[in-house]
Protein backbone atom coordinates (compact mmCIF):
# COMPACT_ATOMS: atom_id res chain seq x y z
CA UNK A 1 0.00 0.00 0.00
CA UNK A 2 2.49 2.91 1.04
CA UNK A 3 4.80 0.93 -1.36
CA UNK A 4 2.22 1.46 -4.30
CA UNK A 5 1.68 5.22 -3.20
CA UNK A 6 5.31 5.98 -3.05
CA UNK A 7 5.94 4.35 -6.42
CA UNK A 8 3.11 6.23 -7.85
CA UNK A 9 4.16 9.66 -6.67
CA UNK A 10 8.15 8.62 -7.70
CA UNK A 11 6.84 7.79 -11.42
CA UNK A 12 4.50 11.21 -11.34
CA UNK A 13 7.63 13.46 -10.45
CA UNK A 14 9.70 14.95 -12.87
CA UNK A 15 12.53 14.41 -10.73
CA UNK A 16 12.87 10.01 -11.74
CA UNK A 17 12.50 11.63 -15.71
CA UNK A 18 15.22 13.48 -15.15
CA UNK A 19 17.60 10.97 -12.95
CA UNK A 20 16.76 8.42 -15.95
CA UNK A 21 17.85 10.82 -19.01
CA UNK A 22 20.76 11.71 -16.91
CA UNK A 23 21.96 8.17 -16.67
CA UNK A 24 20.59 7.21 -19.90
CA UNK A 25 23.11 9.68 -21.50
CA UNK A 26 25.83 8.35 -19.42
CA UNK A 27 25.39 4.98 -20.18
CA UNK A 28 24.85 5.50 -23.76
CA UNK A 29 27.82 7.76 -23.73
CA UNK A 30 30.45 5.32 -22.16
CA UNK A 31 28.70 2.25 -24.01
CA UNK A 32 29.13 3.83 -27.40
CA UNK A 33 33.33 4.68 -26.77
CA UNK A 34 33.65 1.12 -25.09
CA UNK A 35 31.87 -0.73 -28.63
CA UNK A 36 33.93 1.60 -30.34
CA UNK A 37 37.62 0.26 -29.22
CA UNK A 38 36.56 -2.88 -28.76
CA UNK A 39 36.49 -2.79 -32.74
CA UNK A 40 39.35 -0.96 -33.32
CA UNK A 41 40.74 -3.52 -31.45
CA UNK A 42 39.13 -6.49 -32.63
CA UNK A 43 39.90 -5.11 -36.10
CA UNK A 44 43.58 -4.86 -35.30
CA UNK A 45 43.48 -8.35 -34.13
CA UNK A 46 42.15 -9.43 -37.17
CA UNK A 47 44.97 -7.75 -39.49
CA UNK A 48 47.35 -8.81 -36.85
CA UNK A 49 46.20 -12.64 -37.11
CA UNK A 50 46.11 -12.06 -41.07
CA UNK A 51 49.41 -11.00 -41.45
CA UNK A 52 51.31 -13.57 -39.61
CA UNK A 53 48.78 -16.06 -40.61
CA UNK A 54 47.90 -17.19 -37.88
CA UNK A 55 44.78 -18.75 -36.47
CA UNK A 56 42.15 -15.42 -35.58
CA UNK A 57 41.26 -15.16 -32.09
CA UNK A 58 38.01 -12.81 -30.77
CA UNK A 59 38.41 -10.95 -27.89
CA UNK A 60 35.50 -11.76 -25.58
CA UNK A 61 32.95 -10.06 -25.82
CA UNK A 62 31.79 -10.06 -22.41
CA UNK A 63 34.71 -9.14 -20.50
CA UNK A 64 35.23 -5.98 -22.85
CA UNK A 65 32.21 -4.35 -23.54
CA UNK A 66 29.08 -5.86 -21.07
CA UNK A 67 31.24 -5.59 -17.88
CA UNK A 68 32.57 -2.62 -17.97
CA UNK A 69 29.02 -1.64 -19.04
CA UNK A 70 27.88 -2.71 -16.08
CA UNK A 71 30.88 -1.32 -13.67
CA UNK A 72 29.53 1.86 -15.40
CA UNK A 73 26.35 1.21 -14.66
CA UNK A 74 26.82 0.27 -11.17
CA UNK A 75 28.85 3.76 -10.65
CA UNK A 76 26.38 6.13 -11.92
CA UNK A 77 23.59 4.28 -9.69
CA UNK A 78 25.61 5.18 -6.99
CA UNK A 79 24.58 8.56 -7.10
CA UNK A 80 21.43 8.18 -9.08
CA UNK A 81 19.96 5.49 -6.49
CA UNK A 82 20.81 8.09 -3.49
CA UNK A 83 18.83 10.92 -5.35
CA UNK A 84 15.37 8.78 -5.88
CA UNK A 85 15.65 7.63 -2.05
CA UNK A 86 16.85 11.16 -0.50
CA UNK A 87 12.66 11.74 -0.63
CA UNK A 88 11.53 8.86 0.76
CA UNK A 89 11.59 9.99 4.36
CA UNK A 90 12.63 13.68 3.97
CA UNK A 91 9.54 14.54 1.77
CA UNK A 92 7.23 12.94 3.77
CA UNK A 93 9.14 15.11 6.47
CA UNK A 94 8.70 18.15 5.05
CA UNK A 95 5.30 17.64 4.10
CA UNK A 96 4.17 16.48 7.52
CA UNK A 97 2.54 13.56 5.93
CA UNK A 98 5.13 12.09 8.44
CA UNK A 99 2.09 12.44 11.05
CA UNK A 100 0.30 11.07 8.76
CA UNK A 101 1.67 7.54 8.68
CA UNK A 102 2.94 7.43 12.33
CA UNK A 103 -0.25 7.90 13.54
CA UNK A 104 -2.04 5.38 11.08
CA UNK A 105 -2.69 1.76 12.10
CA UNK A 106 0.68 0.62 10.73
CA UNK A 107 3.56 -0.70 12.22
CA UNK A 108 7.40 0.99 11.63
CA UNK A 109 8.28 -2.48 9.73
CA UNK A 110 5.42 -1.94 7.67
CA UNK A 111 6.28 1.74 6.82
CA UNK A 112 9.98 0.94 5.86
CA UNK A 113 9.62 -2.13 3.38
CA UNK A 114 6.78 -0.42 1.69
CA UNK A 115 9.26 2.69 1.02
CA UNK A 116 12.07 -0.57 0.15
CA UNK A 117 10.15 -2.07 -2.17
CA UNK A 118 9.11 1.43 -3.89
CA UNK A 119 12.80 2.45 -3.85
CA UNK A 120 13.90 -0.78 -5.17
CA UNK A 121 11.49 -1.07 -7.91
CA UNK A 122 12.52 2.69 -9.20
CA UNK A 123 15.88 1.40 -9.19
CA UNK A 124 15.59 -1.02 -10.90
CA UNK A 125 13.47 0.76 -13.52
CA UNK A 126 16.49 2.47 -13.91
CA UNK A 127 18.65 -0.84 -14.24
CA UNK A 128 15.71 -1.61 -16.96
CA UNK A 129 17.22 1.36 -18.81
CA UNK A 130 20.47 0.23 -18.56
CA UNK A 131 20.03 -3.01 -19.79
CA UNK A 132 19.02 -1.86 -23.16
CA UNK A 133 22.66 -1.03 -24.11
CA UNK A 134 23.62 -4.91 -23.71
CA UNK A 135 20.84 -6.36 -25.10
CA UNK A 136 20.89 -4.52 -28.23
CA UNK A 137 24.20 -5.68 -28.67
CA UNK A 138 22.67 -9.26 -28.31
CA UNK A 139 20.77 -8.77 -32.04
CA UNK A 140 24.68 -8.45 -34.03
CA UNK A 141 26.81 -10.41 -31.54
CA UNK A 142 27.43 -13.57 -29.84
CA UNK A 143 26.99 -12.98 -26.22
CA UNK A 144 27.91 -14.54 -23.35
CA UNK A 145 24.28 -14.91 -21.87
CA UNK A 146 24.19 -17.08 -18.97
CA UNK A 147 27.46 -14.62 -17.61
CA UNK A 148 25.57 -11.63 -18.81
CA UNK A 149 22.34 -13.00 -16.98
CA UNK A 150 24.71 -13.46 -13.04
CA UNK A 151 26.18 -10.23 -13.09
CA UNK A 152 22.82 -8.40 -14.30
CA UNK A 153 21.41 -10.33 -11.09
CA UNK A 154 24.58 -9.10 -9.09
CA UNK A 155 23.71 -5.33 -9.93
CA UNK A 156 20.28 -5.56 -9.29
CA UNK A 157 20.92 -7.02 -6.10
CA UNK A 158 23.63 -4.40 -4.95
CA UNK A 159 21.22 -1.76 -6.13
CA UNK A 160 18.98 -2.61 -3.20
CA UNK A 161 21.73 -2.35 -1.15
CA UNK A 162 22.20 1.29 -2.26
CA UNK A 163 18.32 1.85 -1.88
CA UNK A 164 18.64 0.34 1.11
CA UNK A 165 21.49 2.66 2.45
CA UNK A 166 19.81 5.94 0.87
CA UNK A 167 16.39 5.23 2.71
CA UNK A 168 18.65 4.80 6.07
CA UNK A 169 20.13 8.00 5.27
CA UNK A 170 16.86 9.93 4.21
CA UNK A 171 15.46 8.76 7.62
CA UNK A 172 17.72 10.08 9.52
CA UNK A 173 17.36 13.93 8.41
CA UNK A 174 14.88 16.33 7.02
CA UNK A 175 17.18 18.07 4.43
CA UNK A 176 16.78 17.02 1.09
CA UNK A 177 20.73 18.08 0.83
CA UNK A 178 21.66 16.00 3.43
CA UNK A 179 20.24 12.75 2.46
CA UNK A 180 21.56 13.47 -1.12
CA UNK A 181 24.98 14.02 -0.20
CA UNK A 182 24.87 11.06 2.96
CA UNK A 183 23.64 8.26 0.80
CA UNK A 184 26.56 8.12 -1.55
CA UNK A 185 28.94 8.74 1.48
CA UNK A 186 27.86 5.02 2.65
CA UNK A 187 27.92 3.74 -0.67
CA UNK A 188 31.18 4.42 -1.05
CA UNK A 189 32.16 3.32 2.57
CA UNK A 190 30.61 0.37 1.42
CA UNK A 191 32.72 -0.18 -1.07
CA UNK A 192 35.94 0.45 0.87
CA UNK A 193 35.21 -1.54 4.03
CA UNK A 194 36.93 -4.78 2.08
CA UNK A 195 39.85 -2.47 1.18
CA UNK A 196 40.70 -2.33 4.69
CA UNK A 197 42.24 -5.88 3.99
CA UNK A 198 45.10 -4.99 2.45
CA UNK A 199 45.84 -3.01 6.22
CA UNK A 200 44.87 -5.93 8.74
CA UNK A 201 47.70 -7.82 9.76
CA UNK A 202 46.02 -10.79 11.59
CA UNK A 203 44.99 -13.48 8.98
CA UNK A 204 41.54 -13.72 10.90
CA UNK A 205 41.01 -9.96 10.45
CA UNK A 206 42.32 -9.76 6.94
CA UNK A 207 39.48 -13.05 5.93
CA UNK A 208 36.52 -11.19 7.58
CA UNK A 209 37.61 -7.77 5.54
CA UNK A 210 37.76 -9.85 2.24
CA UNK A 211 34.47 -10.84 3.08
CA UNK A 212 33.29 -7.51 3.38
CA UNK A 213 34.51 -6.93 0.07
CA UNK A 214 31.53 -5.80 -2.61
CA UNK A 215 34.07 -5.89 -5.39
CA UNK A 216 34.78 -9.70 -4.33
CA UNK A 217 31.15 -10.41 -4.28
CA UNK A 218 29.81 -8.48 -7.21
CA UNK A 219 33.06 -10.23 -9.29
CA UNK A 220 31.92 -13.52 -8.02
CA UNK A 221 28.65 -12.28 -9.89
CA UNK A 222 30.43 -11.13 -12.63
CA UNK A 223 32.17 -14.17 -13.81
CA UNK A 224 29.07 -15.80 -13.99
CA UNK A 225 28.91 -18.19 -10.98
CA UNK A 226 26.13 -17.05 -8.60
CA UNK A 227 27.18 -17.93 -5.44
CA UNK A 228 25.32 -18.41 -1.95
CA UNK A 229 27.64 -16.48 0.17
CA UNK A 230 27.73 -13.44 -2.09
CA UNK A 231 23.95 -13.72 -2.66
CA UNK A 232 23.78 -13.75 1.32
CA UNK A 233 26.51 -10.71 1.60
CA UNK A 234 24.07 -8.56 -0.73
CA UNK A 235 21.18 -9.13 0.87
CA UNK A 236 22.34 -8.91 3.72
CA UNK A 237 23.13 -5.44 2.94
CA UNK A 238 19.88 -4.44 2.46
CA UNK A 239 18.35 -6.37 5.14
CA UNK A 240 20.80 -4.55 7.44
CA UNK A 241 20.02 -0.86 6.33
CA UNK A 242 16.27 -2.14 6.08
CA UNK A 243 16.81 -2.93 9.83
CA UNK A 244 18.40 0.18 11.12
CA UNK A 245 15.55 2.25 9.14
CA UNK A 246 13.31 0.18 10.65
CA UNK A 247 14.96 0.95 14.37
CA UNK A 248 14.85 5.01 13.31
CA UNK A 249 11.38 4.72 12.30
CA UNK A 250 10.35 2.85 15.47
CA UNK A 251 12.24 5.46 17.35
CA UNK A 252 10.17 8.11 16.97
CA UNK A 253 7.90 6.17 19.49
CA UNK A 254 9.38 6.81 22.45
CA UNK A 255 12.08 9.05 21.32
CA UNK B 1 -15.47 0.56 13.57
CA UNK B 2 -17.57 0.13 16.40
CA UNK B 3 -15.50 -0.93 20.02
CA UNK B 4 -17.45 -3.15 22.19
CA UNK B 5 -16.46 -1.12 25.45
CA UNK B 6 -19.17 -0.73 27.39
CA UNK B 7 -20.91 2.49 28.49
CA UNK B 8 -18.88 3.79 31.37
CA UNK B 9 -15.67 3.63 29.98
CA UNK B 10 -14.71 6.90 28.83
CA UNK B 11 -13.51 7.02 24.73
CA UNK B 12 -10.28 9.38 26.05
CA UNK B 13 -8.76 8.86 29.20
CA UNK B 14 -5.76 10.95 30.39
CA UNK B 15 -4.34 10.44 33.60
CA UNK B 16 -1.62 12.79 35.26
CA UNK B 17 -0.04 13.32 31.75
CA UNK B 18 3.38 14.77 31.41
CA UNK B 19 5.92 15.60 28.66
CA UNK B 20 9.24 17.79 29.22
CA UNK B 21 11.16 18.92 26.24
CA UNK B 22 14.46 18.75 28.19
CA UNK B 23 13.78 21.09 31.47
CA UNK B 24 11.04 22.92 29.84
CA UNK B 25 7.64 21.43 30.41
CA UNK B 26 5.18 21.64 27.61
CA UNK B 27 2.81 20.13 29.76
CA UNK B 28 2.14 19.38 33.28
CA UNK B 29 -0.05 16.09 34.94
CA UNK B 30 -2.72 16.92 32.87
CA UNK B 31 -5.80 14.41 33.83
CA UNK B 32 -9.67 14.69 32.06
CA UNK B 33 -11.46 12.31 29.58
CA UNK B 34 -14.29 12.77 27.58
CA UNK B 35 -17.25 10.16 26.88
CA UNK B 36 -18.58 8.85 23.57
CA UNK B 37 -19.86 11.12 21.03
CA UNK B 38 -18.94 14.29 23.11
CA UNK B 39 -17.37 17.25 21.81
CA UNK B 40 -14.56 18.63 23.75
CA UNK B 41 -13.22 22.06 22.80
CA UNK B 42 -9.08 22.53 23.86
CA UNK B 43 -8.89 26.23 24.66
CA UNK B 44 -5.51 28.06 25.37
CA UNK B 45 -2.94 30.34 23.72
CA UNK B 46 -0.81 29.67 21.71
CA UNK B 47 2.01 27.42 23.26
CA UNK B 48 -0.01 26.54 26.32
CA UNK B 49 0.24 22.47 25.20
CA UNK B 50 -2.69 21.88 22.84
CA UNK B 51 -1.22 20.41 20.37
CA UNK B 52 1.08 18.33 22.42
CA UNK B 53 -1.52 16.78 24.19
CA UNK B 54 -3.43 15.73 21.40
CA UNK B 55 0.06 14.35 20.01
CA UNK B 56 0.41 12.08 22.94
CA UNK B 57 -3.26 10.92 22.31
CA UNK B 58 -2.94 9.82 18.58
CA UNK B 59 0.28 8.43 19.44
CA UNK B 60 2.66 10.43 17.62
CA UNK B 61 4.85 10.97 20.09
CA UNK B 62 5.06 9.04 23.95
CA UNK B 63 4.60 10.96 26.90
CA UNK B 64 7.34 11.42 29.44
CA UNK B 65 4.81 9.94 32.30
CA UNK B 66 1.19 9.46 32.83
CA UNK B 67 -1.41 7.32 30.90
CA UNK B 68 -3.63 8.05 27.73
CA UNK B 69 -6.04 5.65 26.55
CA UNK B 70 -8.40 5.76 24.10
CA UNK B 71 -11.44 3.10 24.06
CA UNK B 72 -9.68 1.50 26.83
CA UNK B 73 -6.31 0.85 25.00
CA UNK B 74 -3.06 2.53 26.49
CA UNK B 75 -1.64 5.02 23.51
CA UNK B 76 1.48 3.59 24.94
CA UNK B 77 1.21 -0.18 25.10
CA UNK B 78 -1.51 -1.29 21.64
CA UNK B 79 -0.69 2.17 19.58
CA UNK B 80 -2.23 0.13 16.41
CA UNK B 81 -5.79 -0.79 18.40
CA UNK B 82 -5.41 2.99 19.30
CA UNK B 83 -4.62 4.25 15.69
CA UNK B 84 -7.54 2.45 14.09
CA UNK B 85 -10.04 4.35 16.04
CA UNK B 86 -8.45 7.77 15.45
CA UNK B 87 -8.55 10.33 12.81
CA UNK B 88 -6.20 12.91 13.32
CA UNK B 89 -5.61 16.43 11.97
CA UNK B 90 -2.32 17.99 12.75
CA UNK B 91 -2.38 21.49 12.55
CA UNK B 92 -0.58 21.20 9.14
CA UNK B 93 -2.57 19.17 6.68
CA UNK B 94 -1.12 16.57 5.94
CA UNK B 95 -1.76 16.16 2.44
CA UNK B 96 0.33 14.74 -0.38
CA UNK B 97 0.85 17.50 -2.98
CA UNK B 98 1.33 15.57 -6.05
CA UNK B 99 -1.95 13.87 -5.68
CA UNK B 100 -5.11 14.31 -6.67
CA UNK B 101 -7.67 14.62 -3.52
CA UNK B 102 -9.52 11.46 -4.94
CA UNK B 103 -6.30 9.00 -5.06
CA UNK B 104 -5.08 10.82 -1.75
CA UNK B 105 -8.43 10.35 0.58
CA UNK B 106 -8.37 6.34 -0.98
CA UNK B 107 -5.16 6.26 0.22
CA UNK B 108 -5.70 7.43 3.46
CA UNK B 109 -8.55 4.95 4.09
CA UNK B 110 -6.73 2.17 3.08
CA UNK B 111 -3.70 3.34 5.48
CA UNK B 112 -6.09 3.28 8.00
CA UNK B 113 -7.30 -0.26 7.27
CA UNK B 114 -10.55 0.18 5.67
CA UNK B 115 -11.42 -3.20 3.46
CA UNK B 116 -11.03 -2.57 0.24
CA UNK B 117 -14.87 -3.05 -0.65
CA UNK B 118 -15.59 -0.07 1.90
CA UNK B 119 -13.09 2.25 0.50
CA UNK B 120 -15.19 4.02 -2.44
CA UNK B 121 -18.36 4.30 -0.15
CA UNK B 122 -16.30 6.34 2.50
CA UNK B 123 -14.12 8.23 0.43
CA UNK B 124 -17.45 9.43 -1.42
CA UNK B 125 -18.59 10.01 1.46
CA UNK B 126 -15.94 12.19 2.87
CA UNK B 127 -15.56 14.24 -0.02
CA UNK B 128 -19.62 14.81 -0.01
CA UNK B 129 -19.70 16.01 3.58
CA UNK B 130 -16.52 18.33 2.81
CA UNK B 131 -17.76 19.43 0.12
CA UNK B 132 -15.03 18.54 -2.10
CA UNK B 133 -16.62 17.41 -4.89
CA UNK B 134 -15.49 19.65 -7.91
CA UNK B 135 -12.15 19.74 -7.18
CA UNK B 136 -11.47 15.80 -6.32
CA UNK B 137 -9.33 15.19 -9.33
CA UNK B 138 -7.27 18.59 -8.92
CA UNK B 139 -3.55 17.64 -7.90
CA UNK B 140 -3.69 18.90 -3.87
CA UNK B 141 -0.39 21.07 -4.61
CA UNK B 142 -2.76 23.43 -6.94
CA UNK B 143 -5.47 24.12 -4.06
CA UNK B 144 -5.77 26.92 -2.08
CA UNK B 145 -5.01 26.78 1.74
CA UNK B 146 -9.16 26.45 2.83
CA UNK B 147 -9.17 23.44 0.18
CA UNK B 148 -6.15 21.98 1.67
CA UNK B 149 -7.65 22.51 5.01
CA UNK B 150 -10.86 20.83 4.23
CA UNK B 151 -8.94 18.07 2.11
CA UNK B 152 -7.32 17.34 5.87
CA UNK B 153 -10.00 17.15 7.56
CA UNK B 154 -11.82 15.22 5.02
CA UNK B 155 -8.64 12.70 5.31
CA UNK B 156 -9.53 12.34 9.52
CA UNK B 157 -13.25 11.23 8.85
CA UNK B 158 -12.37 9.16 6.01
CA UNK B 159 -11.92 5.86 8.05
CA UNK B 160 -15.03 6.66 10.15
CA UNK B 161 -12.77 6.34 12.88
CA UNK B 162 -14.48 6.78 16.70
CA UNK B 163 -12.18 9.51 17.77
CA UNK B 164 -11.43 12.75 16.06
CA UNK B 165 -8.65 15.08 17.12
CA UNK B 166 -8.85 17.94 15.04
CA UNK B 167 -6.05 20.43 15.47
CA UNK B 168 -7.50 23.84 15.00
CA UNK B 169 -9.96 22.67 12.05
CA UNK B 170 -10.71 26.00 11.00
CA UNK B 171 -7.78 27.89 10.25
CA UNK B 172 -7.27 28.93 6.93
CA UNK B 173 -11.06 29.08 5.95
CA UNK B 174 -12.75 32.04 5.44
CA UNK B 175 -15.74 32.62 7.13
CA UNK B 176 -18.36 30.48 5.29
CA UNK B 177 -16.36 27.73 5.22
CA UNK B 178 -15.74 28.14 8.64
CA UNK B 179 -19.30 28.22 9.60
CA UNK B 180 -19.53 25.42 7.83
CA UNK B 181 -17.02 23.52 9.00
CA UNK B 182 -18.86 24.05 12.72
CA UNK B 183 -21.96 22.95 11.25
CA UNK B 184 -19.97 19.29 10.29
CA UNK B 185 -18.08 19.04 13.42
CA UNK B 186 -21.81 19.67 15.41
CA UNK B 187 -23.42 16.96 13.24
CA UNK B 188 -20.39 14.51 13.96
CA UNK B 189 -21.22 15.00 17.50
CA UNK B 190 -22.96 11.57 19.08
CA UNK B 191 -21.71 9.07 16.64
CA UNK B 192 -18.01 10.44 16.75
CA UNK B 193 -16.24 11.47 20.04
CA UNK B 194 -14.65 14.61 18.88
CA UNK B 195 -11.63 16.88 20.27
CA UNK B 196 -10.83 20.25 18.97
CA UNK B 197 -7.98 22.64 19.85
CA UNK B 198 -8.27 26.46 19.35
CA UNK B 199 -7.44 29.86 20.34
CA UNK B 200 -10.77 31.23 19.19
CA UNK B 201 -13.26 31.74 21.54
CA UNK B 202 -15.91 31.60 19.41
CA UNK B 203 -15.05 28.40 17.73
CA UNK B 204 -15.50 26.68 20.81
CA UNK B 205 -19.10 28.35 21.94
CA UNK B 206 -20.48 27.55 18.64
CA UNK B 207 -19.45 23.78 18.49
CA UNK B 208 -18.52 22.71 21.76
CA UNK B 209 -20.52 21.43 24.82
CA UNK B 210 -17.42 21.16 27.23
CA UNK B 211 -14.42 23.22 26.92
CA UNK B 212 -11.18 22.43 29.05
CA UNK B 213 -9.02 25.68 29.22
CA UNK B 214 -5.30 24.97 29.02
CA UNK B 215 -2.23 27.28 29.76
CA UNK B 216 1.10 26.48 30.30
CA UNK B 217 1.01 23.32 30.27
CA UNK B 218 -1.96 22.90 33.27
CA UNK B 219 -5.49 22.57 32.45
CA UNK B 220 -6.89 25.60 34.47
CA UNK B 221 -10.59 25.00 34.10
CA UNK B 222 -12.66 22.37 32.35
CA UNK B 223 -16.32 22.48 32.80
CA UNK B 224 -18.93 22.53 30.59
CA UNK B 225 -20.35 25.78 28.58
CA UNK B 226 -23.45 27.13 30.64
CA UNK B 227 -21.83 27.13 33.70
CA UNK B 228 -18.67 28.22 33.01
CA UNK B 229 -20.89 30.83 31.86
CA UNK B 230 -22.98 30.91 34.97
CA UNK B 231 -19.43 30.58 37.37
CA UNK B 232 -18.79 33.92 35.60
CA UNK B 233 -21.99 35.63 35.66
CA UNK B 234 -21.47 35.97 38.93
CA UNK B 235 -19.02 38.85 38.39
CA UNK B 236 -20.78 42.04 36.74
CA UNK B 237 -19.26 45.27 35.37
CA UNK B 238 -20.65 48.17 35.79
CA UNK B 239 -19.85 51.13 33.25
CA UNK B 240 -20.40 54.90 34.45
CA UNK B 241 -20.17 58.21 33.10
CA UNK B 242 -20.64 61.52 34.80
CA UNK B 243 -21.29 65.13 33.57
CA UNK B 244 -18.60 66.47 36.10
CA UNK B 245 -16.01 64.51 38.69
CA UNK B 246 -17.04 65.22 42.08
CA UNK B 247 -14.16 64.88 44.94
CA UNK B 248 -15.27 61.69 46.82
CA UNK B 249 -17.05 59.96 44.45
CA UNK B 250 -15.07 57.30 43.74
CA UNK B 251 -14.80 56.66 47.56
CA UNK B 252 -18.33 56.53 47.67
CA UNK B 253 -18.70 54.08 44.95
CA UNK B 254 -16.25 51.99 46.78
CA UNK B 255 -18.44 51.90 49.43
CA UNK B 256 -21.56 50.71 47.69
CA UNK B 257 -22.00 47.14 49.21
CA UNK B 258 -21.17 44.62 46.36
CA UNK B 259 -18.60 46.41 44.62
CA UNK B 260 -15.43 44.93 44.42
CA UNK B 261 -12.99 47.85 42.66
CA UNK B 262 -13.80 50.75 40.65
CA UNK B 263 -11.07 52.13 38.44
CA UNK B 264 -11.88 55.87 36.39
CA UNK B 265 -10.61 58.04 33.28
CA UNK B 266 -11.92 61.03 33.92
CA UNK B 267 -15.39 61.23 33.93
CA UNK B 268 -15.45 57.57 32.98
CA UNK B 269 -15.51 54.63 35.47
CA UNK B 270 -15.77 51.01 35.31
CA UNK B 271 -16.79 48.95 38.24
CA UNK B 272 -16.57 45.52 39.04
CA UNK B 273 -19.55 44.08 41.20
CA UNK B 274 -20.48 40.63 42.76
CA UNK B 275 -23.64 41.48 40.01
CA UNK B 276 -26.34 41.16 42.99
CA UNK B 277 -29.33 42.65 42.13
CA UNK B 278 -29.81 46.29 43.14
CA UNK B 279 -25.77 46.93 42.68
CA UNK B 280 -26.51 49.08 39.85
CA UNK B 281 -29.36 50.81 41.49
CA UNK B 282 -27.71 51.80 44.09
CA UNK B 283 -24.76 53.33 42.27
CA UNK B 284 -27.24 55.47 40.42
CA UNK B 285 -28.55 56.97 43.66
CA UNK B 286 -24.99 57.36 44.95
CA UNK B 287 -24.30 59.66 41.98
CA UNK B 288 -26.99 61.29 41.78
CA UNK B 289 -27.21 62.22 45.50
CA UNK B 290 -23.06 62.98 44.98
CA UNK B 291 -24.83 66.00 42.42
CA UNK B 292 -22.05 64.68 39.23
CA UNK B 293 -24.93 63.85 37.06
CA UNK B 294 -25.76 60.69 35.18
CA UNK B 295 -25.03 60.39 31.92
CA UNK B 296 -24.49 56.84 31.22
CA UNK B 297 -24.98 53.68 33.27
CA UNK B 298 -24.78 50.39 31.50
CA UNK B 299 -24.37 46.90 32.75
CA UNK B 300 -22.06 44.28 30.74
CA UNK B 301 -22.22 40.28 32.14
CA UNK B 302 -18.42 38.88 31.54
CA UNK B 303 -18.51 36.47 28.38
CA UNK B 304 -16.36 33.84 27.94
CA UNK B 305 -13.52 35.81 26.27
CA UNK B 306 -13.27 37.23 29.45
CA UNK B 307 -12.94 34.09 31.64
CA UNK B 308 -10.77 33.05 29.15
CA UNK B 309 -8.13 36.23 29.62
CA UNK B 310 -9.14 35.90 33.24
CA UNK B 311 -8.15 32.38 33.35
CA UNK B 312 -5.06 32.70 31.32
CA UNK B 313 -3.29 35.65 32.70
CA UNK B 314 -4.57 35.40 36.13
CA UNK B 315 -2.02 32.46 37.14
CA UNK B 316 1.15 35.05 37.26
CA UNK B 317 -0.80 37.31 39.54
CA UNK B 318 -2.46 34.59 41.75
CA UNK B 319 -0.93 31.28 41.36
CA UNK B 320 -3.57 28.36 41.43
CA UNK B 321 -6.82 31.00 42.39
CA UNK B 322 -8.08 30.35 39.15
CA UNK B 323 -9.93 27.40 39.85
Amino acid sequence: MIAGKDLRNIFMSPLFYVVAAVCSLVWWFLFIVRVNEFLQHSAMLAYQAAMSGGEQQGLPLHYYVVLSHLYAVNLVMIFAVSAITMRLFTEEKRNRTYDLLLTAPVTATEITVGKLIAGTLTAWALLGIALIYPLSLGFFADMDWGSFISSFLGIMLLTAGYVSIGMFASSLTQSLVVAVILAPILNIVLWFVGALAEGASHPTTRQIFEHLNVAIHLGNFMKGNVGISSTVFLLSVVFLFGFLTQRVVESSRWR
Amino acid sequence: MTTSTSAPTPMIEVRELSKAYGPHKAIDRISFSVKKGEVVGFLGPNGAGKTTTMKIITGFMPPTSGVAKVAGFDVFEDPIEVKKRIGYLPETPPVYGEMTVESYLKFVARLKGVEKSRVKTLVERAIERTELGNVRHRLIQNLSKGYRQRVGISQALVSEPDVLILDEPTVGLDPRQVAEVRTLIKELAGEHTVILSTHILPEVQATCERIIIINKGKIVAEDSLESLGRRMKSSVRVYLRVGELKDGLKEQLQAVPGVHSVTNKGESFEIDTDGSKDVAQQIAARVVSSGAGLLELREEAFNLEDVFLKLTTSEENQPGAAV
